[in-house]
Order: structure tokens, then C-alpha cells, then sequence
């Protein structure tokens, strides 16, 4: 009984803390509110049992009926709460509002005697089966419909978690802002996460208050939600199958079984209190030793083995077997240590390696090549000033970039290049200025859109979604995945299963081209500093981009790197895509870029190629004074 | 008018006690980064330890030296056997935060263990009663609050003028570059966790001796009071927290003076909702929107 509401609260607090890392502190208050509505959704008009108690409401509805409203309310209750996303606060501020809302929650519930009978709680609520009173001879059948519910909660549940929905979910919590960078609607995600988890946890109240017969403020304190946490932390974080494990341990064994347990005649409650020094301890325990919990979040395996899922499909065998590179690429083992042989001799192949595997972009069949579709630059920017308190880091900077070439901005350290990124791709907002894209004015979308509309970041520190696979890494790149959209989470699997084949496809064909093929299924964590720069542009590329922004890309790589990204940036030149490369090394901007933008102190000081620039005084005066 | 006179002096009094606790919370969430939901328990522990002193017949204000003292190295072997441990393991805000409040639940059915769930009071007697102006206050509450003012105050000059306040402010500033610098900042670290713990047991004492009765949980209520003020000053800054701790004491017992007293808490929270969406850096700055994301 207990095992099975505290199982479906829990999945719903494991959907957006461990799927979608919103550390929701304050989930209890939508267990809270779904018992509440049951309440007052059941229950006759408070004048019947001659004012006994007070609430609102008394709609005196069928259980059932008051089921499917309840869950309605839990789903709107945990997107009110999720609202708070929009502010994109720091995780900290975000965990402290979660918290604060909840206390406010129980505040109201405690001090409001007229909303749902403050302190003393709501009592004599219907039981669901028609029988009065808690268990009346029936418990066991309440338990088997209580069992049923949560085996079609799980159906509903993976719609959520499982496939390319909650990869993205996944990656939303990984690193939100590289997650926005592909056009992840970070906010929206976020709050589906919340809205779903809200209408388990609400049912979860709902189902548990029909039981008891009761419902007041003291059955759900701060300690509640944590009790949830630790049965997702021990469990396994993010693992649905994890969730149950740790149910059954912690809410089930230490919270409930542990009240029965008889205690010394002084302390009934001995073995209680001690139950939640446990739980406490062994969530500690579990963060320290195994932070993924007892059953880990298992990630599919892409074209290893049996292809237990749909989803991890990979290619025909045939395929499979690599036509190996005829140059051997520069690979890990060459570069560190050797660096200068390892350039030399890829210098002699110099785009070798990419054309050695037929380099060519994949793309999904029905997606024209990125032409734009208009005649001017692809990316216009008029104007625009970025202030951080008294300095104007970005101080009117207008320039153009075009489609199909390489344009560079260089610039001094603290010239104003990042702010500018950012201020271009929507992580800033921009004072002033207008920032127009394929044609289009976007200075007043968020980051999101513009990725959507095909105008792509990378990060000066390379970002990647740690604790996916480097193929997943890839395939949340899919723009507009039909997995992600509500036909596609009420149709399942059918509906997006051919979009996803082919994602896959093309994930492994960029793996490929790149030589990181044999890495596909390895966490993105482990990856060398190197490799992660190569999985960050290959996702980039994933989401078909119109236009890649390029923030440092050279930073931090050895020679050798460099060199095979320089590569892959010469092969990349002709598929149309138009690049920004911001770049100190001024070797590959003089290399590949034909036009070069020059900013120092905020401002567009000269444009022009690169050895037009290294000719005009006032360019070697900013380099060289900084 | 003599209500909101009266009630202005309540707040004043609370706020004292607020501004203390939250003055500590702020301290360790500007050098160590922790959001340290067990800060609550430990008010409570504080309350507790005291009491157990009281009822031994110690004078509250002896108490209260000793309990300061005695949460000062708590804090200290709380931070160098448990936050700092996590921190190296870099396990990331969330899990850290979560492993904070797991300890806060432990902390508190230790307490629960040792001395029960029934309501506990210092059992103090008023005292004489002082009007200033149109202010009424007990004796208590005055010498809480001149207490409260020379800490602070201690505290302020501290950090402007004596090397460990210099390196404490240079570390919350930018602690990778204070290393660089030569700056000892573990042992700047185990010093504001050493204050701070200090903080938290006076005003865990105060809370004590002004409130009329506490029970285990006292410190969770507490806790949201003190973030709030935190919050509200901007977190991380320590004249923030005072001057929040002011700002939400008086919010709360002025509120509680026109409004349903029961709501007094709730008008600190949803002052801290406001605080939060209206201006998250808090009225002394601070940083709370992630800024610079990509510059980092």
C-alpha cells in the first residue's frame, strides 16, 4: 500500500531530479495537494456534517472522477511551481525557492482554517471503494488497484524518461546552457519534467489520503520529500527500475515497517526515529560511495550485441565493419607526447583523414543543404552594445557574416569576442542592437529559437552531457525530434521510430567520418579534452545548422588536435554551412578565413583579410598593447 | 500607531536574532559555496546544548559563551569531516545540497534520540520591563539586541581591518585567484565555518531565550527565516544578511501585528519569493543570474 504511493511519488520526484535535475525540495507540497483536492473534491458541502469541519469546495464527487481531476491538479500545480524555471535562477536560488514554496504551502495549509480545515487537517474522507473508515475489510483489493495504477503509471511514466525525450531531459540537467545551445528549450523541458512528476506526486497524495481517510499538515514535512530523495538516490538516480528498489528499502522498510516495531515503553517511537537517522545516514552514505545508486541509470548501447531496444538500432553489420582510414588518423597515443611528429606527418595529409572515409555530411533525407534562403549576409548584426554595469564590453558592433565560407574574429583578450557570442546566440541580452539571422530579425528570441533557426554555439570550454554516451551526445542534437513532441509522447514509439533510425544513422556516420566511432558508447566524461571538441562540432552538426559560431575551438587542444580540427573545418567549408570562428591562433584564421574580423575595447576596429589586417597600424597597436 | 511602534520594537528584537543566524548561513554559502540546509539543525542543537546547560543552573549568558563556543568547533569538524570531503569529490551542487539536508534530518532525530519530542523552554522570566521612546522591550531583548549590534559590528571591522577578514573577503571574491595569491583559503575556510559555527550558537541560544517554547524541529522553520534574509540582502554578503535579518524580522512581526499572527512566517517567505524574482542579487549585490556562462 504504502509501497505503491510512495512509488509513484517517487518516480515523479526521480523524473525531475534524476532525469531532469530539478531539485525539487518542495516535492511533497504536490503529494500535499493532490490529497487535499481529493479532499475537498470528495466531500460533501462542509454544512452536511454540520460544519464539523471546514473547507472549501465539498464537490462531493464520485472517487473516481475526483481521481482524474486530481491528477489535473497536480500536473497544473507542478507547472505553476515550475514557472520559477523561467527565471533561469542559479541552481542554488532555484533549490531555495522550491523549498520556500513548499513551506509556504504548508504554512497556508496550517494557518488557514477556512481552505482545508488548518492544522487538524481533513478527516472522514470517502473511501474510494464505498466502504467508510480506512480498510474496511477491502484493503487488500484497494492494494491490487493500487498495484495496477502503478504498472500503468510506469507506461506512462517511460514515455517521459526512456528514448529521445528523455535523453533530452537528460541533457537538460547534464549542462543546461550546452544544452540550450542546440536548441533545447531548456525552460519548457524543465517544466514538463515538473508538470508530469506534479501529477504522479498529486496522485500519489490523492490515492494515499483515500486510504487513510485523512489528510493533515503534519503528514508531510520537509523530511517527507527527503525521505522520496533518498529512495531515488539509493535506488539509483534517474533509473526507473532503481526507484523501486529503493522504495521498497527506504520509505517502505525504514519509514513504515520501522513504526511497527515495537519500542521501549518510554520511547514508542524508538525505532522510528532511529529509521529516519538511517535514512538519513545511508543517503549520505549512498551520495559518498555509489552516487548512482544501487540500480544504475543504464544508457542503451548503440550496435553492440542484441539490439535489446528499438532505439539503440544501429546500422546493418555489414556496415558496421569500418572501412578503416587510409592514413591512420593522429590519435591519442601520437599526440602528447610527440606532438611534432605527429603534425608533421599529418600535415603531409593534410584533409587526408577526412576524405579518406568519404567525408560528407550527412543529412536527413528531405533536408536540403543549408542555401539561404535569402540574398544578403546570413548573419547581419547592426549596432549592438552589451553593458556589464559602467563597461560597454560589446560597444556598437555591426559586421557581417556570410553563408558557405569562413569569416574570423580576432581580437585582444578582453576585447569584447565571448560577450559578443553571447550576445549573438541569445546568452546575453544585448542593451541595443539588432541582430538579424537568415533574414530574419531574432534579437528578441531566446537562445533556443535562434539554434532552432540554425545559428549554432560552441563553447570556449568544450560542454558535453557527462553522463550520456558520446553516440547520445550526437543524437540529442536531432532538432525538432518527433519523440519530443505531444504526438509523439502519445503515440510512442510508432510515431518517431523511423526519425530515430535515421538520427542514428547519422550519428554514426559522423563518428565515422571523425574516427570516434570505436568511442560511440563510452560516457562523455571520459573523453580526452580533444575528443570532447570533436563531439561538441559533431553535435553541433547534428542539429543541421545554418551557421556555426565558433568560440576559441583551439584552446586548450594540442597541436595534434588542432590540426584534425582544422581538417575537419576545411572539409566542413564546402558544405555550405557559414562559420565564426573566434580564434588567438592566428594560424588557422589566416589559413581559412577569408574575411577577418579585427574588435578591441568593444569595437569593430577593421575588416579585411588577414593580411590586409596585419598591415594597418592601429590592429599591431591593439595586439600588442592589449 | 503605538501598535506599529510596538510591533517595529519586536522586530527589531527578532531581527537581531535573525540577523546573527543569517549572518552565518551567508557566511558559509560566500566561502565555501555550500547551501547548508543542516544550518537549521544545528540552531536547534544549539538551542538544546543550551538548554542542557540552563538546566543545570548556568545563567543564560554563560550558557551562551559556552554553546558559541562549542558550535564553533562543531562547525569546524562539520565542515573539515563532511562538507569538505564532498566538495573534493565534486559531486556537484545538488547532491551536495541533498547530503546537507540528510544531515539536518540526522542532526535532528539525534536530538529527537537524546531528548524527545516534548516542548522545552529556558523558563526564563522577563525581566524588567524598559521603555525607549515608544519602544517596549524586556531586558532580554535588549541585551540581545546590544549583543547582536557588537557582533556585527566586531564582525564588520574584522573583515576591513584584520588579515583573516582581509583573506576571508579576497577568498568570497574569487577563490582560485586568492590561492594564487597565497592565501591559505582551506584554512580561511575552516576560519568562516569556525565564525560561523560561533554565530550559530549564539543566535541559536537567543532564539531559545526569546521564543517561549521549542521543540526538535525548530531549527526547519527557522531555517527558511534565515535564507530568506540571506536572500533577501543578497546571499553571500554579510551586511545583505544583516540588514535582511532586520528587513524580515520586522516584516514579520508587523505583519504579524495587523494580520493574522499565523502568517507571520508566510509574509517573510513570500518576501523572499519577491526578493527572489524581482531582484535575485539581493539589495548588496551579489550574483545570481548566471552571467558570463560562456566565459567562465
Amino acid at each position: 500500500m504504502y509501497f505503491a504511493t510512495d512509488l509513484l511519488a517517487a518516480w515523479g520526484l526521480n523524473l525531475e531530479y534524476g532525469v531532469a535535475g530539478v531539485l525539487n525540495f518542495g516535492y511533497i507540497a504536490c503529494v500535499a495537494v493532490g490529497a487535499y483536492a481529493y479532499g475537498v473534491l470528495t466531500l460533501p458541502s462542509p454544512a452536511v456534517n454540520g460544519n464539523y469541519q471546514h473547507y472549501v469546495l465539498g464537490l462531493h464527487l464520485e472517487p473516481a472522477a475526483a481521481f482524474v481531476i486530481v491528477i489535473v491538479v497536480g500536473c497544473v500545480f507542478g507547472g505553476l511551481v515550475g514557472l520559477v524555471g523561467r527565471h533561469r535562477l542559479r541552481p542554488d536560488y532555484q533549490a531555495i525557492m522550491l523549498l520556500v514554496v513548499a513551506a509556504v504551502a504548508l504554512a497556508v495549509s496550517e494557518a488557514d482554517t477556512a481552505l482545508v480545515n488548518g492544522n487538524p487537517g481533513l478527516t472522514l474522507l470517502p473511501n474510494p471503494l464505498g466502504t467508510t473508515g480506512p480498510t474496511a475489510g477491502n484493503g487488500w483489493v484497494y492494494v491490487g488497484i493500487l498495484l495496477a495504477i502503478c504498472f500503468a503509471g510506469y507506461f506512462v511514466l517511460r514515455r517521459f524518461s526512456d528514448g529521445p525525450l528523455g535523453r533530452s531531459l537528460r541533457a537538460v540537467r547534464d549542462d543546461s546552457d550546452a544544452a540550450l545551445a542546440i536548441g533545447k528549450d531548456v525552460v519548457g523541458l524543465r517544466m514538463l519534467a515538473q508538470v508530469v512528476g506534479g501529477g504522479f506526486g498529486a496522485l500519489a497524495g490523492g490515492l494515499l489520503a483515500a486510504f487513510i481517510g485523512a489528510w493533515a499538515p503534519s503528514a508531510w514535512s520537509f523530511s517527507e520529500t527527503l525521505s522520496l530523495l533518498t529512495a531515488v538516490i539509493v535506488g539509483g538516480v534517474a533509473s526507473n527500475y532503481g526507484v523501486v528498489a529503493g522504495v521498497i528499502l527506504v520509505p517502505v522498510v525504514l519509514q513504515q515497517l520501522s513504526q511497527f516495531v515495537p519500542g521501549l515503553n518510554t520511547r514508542p517511537q524508538l525505532a522510528a526515529d532511529i529509521g529516519w537517522m538511517v535514512t538519513s545516514a545511508l543517503t549520505i552514505f549512498f551520495i559518498w560511495f555509489r552516487p548512482t545508486g544501487i540500480v544504475p541509470d543504464r544508457r542503451p548501447r548503440y550496435g553492440v550485441g542484441r539490439h535489446r531496444r528499438v532505439w539503440s538500432y544501429a546500422p546493418e553489420p555489414a556496415n558496421m565493419v569500418v572501412d578503416v582510414p587510409v592514413h591512420p588518423p593522429v590519435s591519442r597515443a601520437t599526440s602528447p607526447m610527440n606532438a611534432d611528429s605527429g603534425v608533421s606527418q599529418a600535415s603531409l595529409d593534410a584533409g587526408a583523414i577526412l576524405t579518406a572515409t568519404s567525408f560528407a555530411l550527412p543529412r536527413r533525407p528531405g533536408v536540403p543543404a543549408p542555401t539561404p534562403s535569402f540574398a544578403g549576409p546570413l548573419l547581419e548584426v547592426s549596432d549592438v552594445v552589451v553593458r556589464f554595469g559602467g563597461v560597454r564590453a560589446v560597444d556598437g558592433v555591426s559586421l557581417q557574416v556570410p553563408a558557405g565560407a569562413v569569416t574570423g574574429l580576432i581580437g585582444p583578450n578582453g576585447a569584447g569576442k565571448s560577450t559578443l557570442v553571447n550576445a549573438l546566440t541569445g546568452f546575453l541580452r544585448p542593451e541595443s542592437g539588432r541582430i538579424s539571422f537568415n533574414g530574419q530579425e531574432i534579437s528578441d528570441q531566446p537562445a533556443h529559437r535562434r539554434a532552432r533557426a540554425g545559428l549554432v554555439r560552441s563553447f570556449q570550454l568544450s560542454r558535453q552531457f557527462s553522463r550520456l554516451s558520446v553516440i547520445e551526445n550526437l543524437l540529442v542534437g536531432r532538432q525538432s525530434h518527433p519523440a519530443e513532441s505531444a504526438l509523439g509522447i502519445a503515440l510512442g514509439l510508432r510515431y518517431w521510430k523511423q526519425a530515430e533510425v535515421e538520427n542514428v544513422d547519422r550519428a554514426w556516420e559522423l563518428l565515422r567520418a571523425f574516427d570516434l566511432h570505436a568511442k560511440a558508447n563510452m560516457t562523455a566524461s571520459s573523453l580526452s579534452g580533444g575528443e570532447r571538441r570533436m563531439v561538441e562540432l559533431m553535435r553541433a552538426l547534428m542539429t543541421e545548422p545554418k551557421m556555426l559560431v565558433l568560440d576559441e575551438p583551439l584552446a586548450g587542444l594540442s597541436p595534434a588536435w588542432a590540426r584534425r580540427f582544422e581538417e575537419a573545418l576545411m572539409q566542413l567549408r564546402s558544405s555550405g554551412i557559414g562559420f565564426f570562428l573566434i580564434e588567438h591562433e592566428l594560424g588557422i584564421i589566416e589559413r581559412q578565413c577569408q574575411e577577418v574580423v579585427m574588435m578591441a575595447r568593444g569595437r569593430v576596429l577593421s575588416v579585411g583579410t588577414m593580411e590586409e589586417l596585419r598591415m594597418q597600424p592601429e590592429v599591431q597597436a591593439a595586439y600588442v598593447m592589449g | 500607531m503605538s501598535i506599529f511602534v510596538s510591533a517595529v520594537g519586536f522586530g527589531v528584537a527578532s531581527g537581531a536574532v535573525i540577523a546573527l543566524a543569517s549572518l552565518g548561513f551567508t557566511l558559509q554559502f560566500g566561502l565555501t559555496n555550500t547551501l547548508n540546509i543542516a544550518y537549521g539543525s544545528f540552531i536547534t542543537l544549539a538551542a538544546f546544548v543550551g538548554y542542557g546547560f540552563v538546566q543545570f543552573g548556568l545563567s543564560p549568558w554563560t550558557t551562551m559563551a559556552i554553546v558559541a563556543a562549542i558550535m564553533g568547533v562543531l562547525s569546524v569538524a562539520y565542515y573539515g569531516g563532511f562538507i569538505r570531503s564532498l566538495i573534493r569529490r565534486s559531486i556537484g551542487f545538488g547532491p551536495l545540497a541533498i547530503a546537507t539536508a540528510a544531515a539536518l534530518i540526522f542532526i535532528e532525530y539525534t536530538i529527537v534520540l537524546v531528548a524527545g519530542t516534548t516542548t522545552r523552554s529556558y523558563g526564563l522570566t522577563s525581566g524588567t520591563t524598559y521603555h525607549l521612546w515608544d519602544f517596549v522591550w524586556t531586558s532580554t531583548q535588549v541585551a540581545i539586541i546590544v549583543l547582536a549590534a557588537a557582533l556585527v559590528t566586531m564582525f564588520q571591522l574584522g573583515l576591513r581591518t584584520t588579515r583573516l577578514g582581509r583573506a576571508l573577503r579576497a577568498t568570497a571574491a574569487n577563490r582560485t585567484l586568492a590561492r594564487a595569491c597565497g592565501i591559505r583559503v582551506e584554512r580561511v575556510s575552516v576560519g568562516a565555518w569556525m565564525i560561523s559555527g560561533l554565530l550559530c550558537g549564539v543566535a541559536g541560544v537567543a532564539l531559545a531565550m526569546t521564543t517561549q517554547a521549542f521543540t526538535y524541529n525548530l531549527g526547519l522553520t527557522f531555517l527558511i527565516v534565515i535564507i530568506a534574509a540571506a536572500v533577501v540582502g543578497g546571499i553571500g554578503e554579510p551586511l545583505g544578511a544583516v540588514t535582511g535579518g532586520l528587513i524580515i524580522g520586522l516584516v514579520t512581526q508587523v505583519s504579524a501585528a495587523y494580520f493574522n499572527p499565523a502568517y507571520s512566517d508566510v509574509a517573510a517567505f513570500v518576501l523572499l519569493i519577491a526578493a527572489l524574482l524581482l531582484r535575485p542579487t539581493g539589495l548588496f549585490g551579489g550574483q545570481a543570474r548566471r552571467s558570463n556562462v560562456a566565459t567562465a
